[in-house]
């Protein structure tokens, strides 16, 4: 095996001679045959010429720091920031304080997810006072924050570029649209009086006939389940062979028998109660895997029940006829509107629910975009110590002066914001007041995020006076609804899947203006519709949203629609009734064409296997008691 | 094909350059920390300072990363599972990252990610493997085709190249 120290020469190479250090120094340029050179060493382990070109490294580092580093961390930040907010955020200015530690960011605006020419908070300056310590471990944990010349929905000039399609932020602005689609917001329907029509149902278009036809099917098959059973249970034979033995020894005296004849006369009923005790289980066996397919049977008779009154709404769907019960219409009219304010709090929920995860199981999240796969990136939770993010406390005074609308003193407290709250032990909390200024608004907000031991409550709740409420296009007709000024009440709460929302507002100069973009002529009922709304100056509305993520529901209660559906009810109201009455009737003489007979011999069927069994098991009974007499009779207790 | 040439030219340069092939060996062992982990990391500055002022050859160091960046993005999914499996699926270790990730500027060199945690630990364990073969391969080629490459009119013009005396002193 060669040796490392044999000179290059040696193995035919011709290089320089090395240096001291081991090092060649340099050749001269172009020359073609260097002298030999002596043989190589290891030499030092250091390298200590290699300090100078160290130093340039250093050197660079630090000014590529000087030039790039608060450009690099601002637009590092402003997309970080677009990424979990799921919106885009822009930042003007990031400066760092490394001594302090401190960072103050300048021209700051979050765009709104759901209307992207708004922006949904803009700030002119916030300073971040941060903890040494943690920065260390990597962390950031806030010692002071503040935010200065707030503003919140403000107008956008040019409409914000779209969210960052990946990351959390992203799925969950998809996951709370498809909850939005889930809600079944009736149409608002003020279809022609002259067009409620007769109707000729098809018996096949109804769910009871479909129904009654599936349970025919199912009765069929267990029918023949049942017989095929009670057939396998050779009952006939082991009932006959018991007669047999019950009649032989129905005179039978052990005298007479002798030992030996009693001896056999109490084995051959002892083996014939066994092959009774044996039908007797196949007889249960029977009940037992007949009773799925009967209790079928049952739940199939009833759903033909119940899909009758599912014909009828779809015969009265076709009888066209306007919407005119209350609930209908505060649904197809306040349904969007109330929609649109539950599913901000319901996206900012969710948000909260990954961002603020209970426990202290490790953390984990994407790794950082490279050029490399990302990976997954874990961070280890551990008690009493510093979360990976904590906002002990922010606080935010700021006074707009004026008479605007947005003058006023708000004040914003923010308290145990962080990555771990099993780590700080306690739920994040935040309040919001706005008093005083010449506008007459005054607003209070507040909720609780606490999920904290596995739990996962968020609760918010948001009372308003004075502020300027939603104006919205009303549905189904060329009406605009601007509901001017008013009281708002909002409360909603999230637990784990479950969730609560409860909406008030009252308004006593609401307008309603022609929606030129929409105008048409109009029918009698609508322009009818039309004349109630137009009256209307007042407007309560009252909607709550209910159920789980999965199944939401809504429901909406004001004093339009009740007054509306009062006023089509009396304009319309024998006329739908009568309408519905035929629908009705169309809908019952079908049934009992089609769907009862089978109802009926389902309900037969059903009653025969029962009968059956019963049967089966009495007959059983009565032999085994029949022999069980005789065995006494033979002396046996 | 540029990337190709400048590989080739590596490679010629480190071949006959004085180091013995001990220090290119380990210049390469190190160097393929470059290559085999993701570059922008704590772990690949102190490589690039040991690969600066250890006595170790630098072209090498450069030649291992060039050769082993392809074959870290190849190996990246089993980084990723090594990373896995040490930080989540092992439960007692989870002890130790817990410390480390608490222990100041440790977070920094995100031994948290799977990737670069698995790389980390597959670039230790080629380290000797790497060294050895490479310590081997320079021998051998020195002994049989070292000579004759050397009078090569290619490698006259690369060794007169302008660059090649900022090259030679870095060279062990």
């Amino acid at each position: 095996m060669p040796d490392d120290t044999v000179p290059a020469d040696a193995r035919g190479a011709s290089g320089p001679p090395a240096g001291p250090t081991g090092a060649a120094p340099p050749a001269p340029i172009g020359s073609p045959t260097p002298p030999a050179a002596p043989p190589r060493t290891r030499g030092a382990v250091i390298r200590w010429r290699g300090i100078i070109p160290l130093a340039l490294a250093i050197a660079l580092f630090v000014i590529g720091y000087a030039l790039f580093a608060e450009p690099i961390a601002r637009d590092t930040t402003a997309e970080a920031a677009s990424e979990l907010l799921g919106t885009h955020v822009e930042i003007d200015r990031l400066t760092l304080h490394e001594t302090s530690p401190a960072v103050e960011l300048a021209g700051i605006r979050i765009a709104d997810p759901f209307d992207r020419m708004k922006n949904l908070l803009e700030a002119g300056r916030i300073a971040i006072e941060l903890e040494q310590e943690p920065l260390l471990e990597r962390k950031l944990v806030i010692r002071q924050l503040s935010i200065e010349r707030v503003r919140v929905g403000t107008p956008r000039s040019t409409p914000a570029p779209p969210a960052p399609a990946t990351g959390f932020a992203a799925q969950a602005l998809g996951a709370v649209r498809s909850w939005r689609e889930q809600f079944d917001v009736p149409l608002l329907s003020l279809t022609p009086i002259d067009t409620i029509r007769a109707i000729a149902l098809d018996p096949a278009q109804l769910q009871t006939v479909q129904r009654a036809l599936r349970l025919k099917g199912e009765a069929d098959s267990v029918r023949d389940a049942v017989e095929a059973a009670y057939a396998n249970l050779r009952l006939r034979e082991t009932l006959d062979s018991a007669r047999n033995v019950a009649e032989r020894l129905q005179d039978a005296n052990p005298l007479r028998l002798g030992i030996g004849g009693t001896r056999q006369a109490i084995a051959d009923v002892r083996r014939t109660l066994d092959e009774l005790q044996a039908a007797r289980r196949r007889v249960e066996e029977l009940e037992r895997g007949t009773r799925a397919g009967l209790d079928q049977l049952r739940t199939g008779v009833r759903e033909v029940d119940d899909a009758r009154e599912a014909d009828f709404a779809f015969a009265r769907g076709l009888l066209q006829l306007p919407t005119f019960s209350a609930p209908d219409i505060g649904n197809a009219v306040f349904g969007d509107v109330t929609i649109d304010r539950f599913q901000q709090f319901v996206y900012w929920s969710e948000l909260a629910q990954d961002y603020l995860p209970p426990g202290l199981d490790p953390r984990r999240k994407p790794g950082p975009r490279r050029a490399r796969m990302s990976g997954t990136t874990v961070r280890f939770v551990r008690a009493r110590s510093y979360p990976a993010f904590l906002l002990r406390r922010g606080d935010l005074d700021v006074t707009v002066d004026g008479e605007g609308l947005e003058s006023g003193t708000y004040t914003v407290a923010v308290t145990n914001l962080t990555t771990a709250p099993d780590v700080v032990r306690q739920p994040v909390r935040f309040v919001l007041a706005r008093t005083g200024g010449g506008s007459g608004v005054s607003l209070r907000a507040g909720g609780a995020l606490d999920h904290l031991e596995g739990r996962m409550h968020d609760s918010v709740t948001l009372s308003a006076a004075g502020l300027p409420l939603p104006s919205f296009a009303f549905p189904g007709l060329p009406l605009r609804a601007d509901l001017g000024r008013g009281t708002s009440a909002l409360a909603f709460e999230r637990r784990g899947e479950r969730i609560s929302g409860d909406w008030r507002i009252r308004t006593s100069a609401v307008s309603w203006t022609p929606d030129a973009a929409r105008a048409r002529s109009l029918n009698r009922l609508e322009e009818l519709a039309v004349r109630v709304i137009t009256g209307l100056g007042d407007l309560e509305v009252s909607a709550a949203v209910r159920g789980t993520m999965r199944e939401p529901s809504i429901s909406v209660r004001s004093n339009l629609d009740r007054l509306l559906s009062d006023r089509i009810r009396a304009v319309l109201g024998e006329e739908v009734q009568r309408a519905e009455r035929e629908a009705r009737a169309q809908v019952e003489r079908i049934v009992r064409e089609r769907a009862a007979p089978i109802q009926a011999e389902a309900q037969r069927i059903r009653s025969e296997a029962d009968a059956r069994i019963v049967e089966a098991r009495t007959r059983v009974d009565e032999a085994r008691a029949q022999l069980e007499s005789r065995l006494r009779s033979l002396g046996v207790r | 094909m540029l990337a190709l040439l400048k590989l080739l030219q590596s490679l010629v340069k480190t071949l006959h350059s004085d180091g013995t092939p001990h220090q290119i060996a380990l210049g390469l062992a190190l160097g393929a920390a470059l290559g085999l982990t993701p570059v922008v990391n704590v772990h690949n500055a102190v490589v690039l300072v040991l690969l600066i002022m250890l006595n170790v050859s630098f072209g090498a160091g450069l030649l291992g990363w060039a050769v082993f960046t392809p074959i870290g993005f190849l190996l990246d999914p089993l980084f990723h599972r090594i990373g896995a499996a040490l930080l989540l699926d092992t439960p007692g270790l989870q002890p130790l990252w817990t410390r480390l990730d608490h222990t100041p500027l440790v977070p920094f060199t995100n031994f948290g990610n799977t990737v670069v945690l698995g790389s980390v630990v597959g670039w230790l364990a080629l380290f000797l493997p790497i060294y050895a073969l490479g310590r081997v391969a320079v021998r051998r080629y020195r002994t049989t085709y070292g000579a004759r490459v050397q009078q090569w009119r290619v490698v006259q013009a690369l060794k007169a190249s302008r660059i090649y005396n900022v090259w030679q002193w870095f060279h062990a």
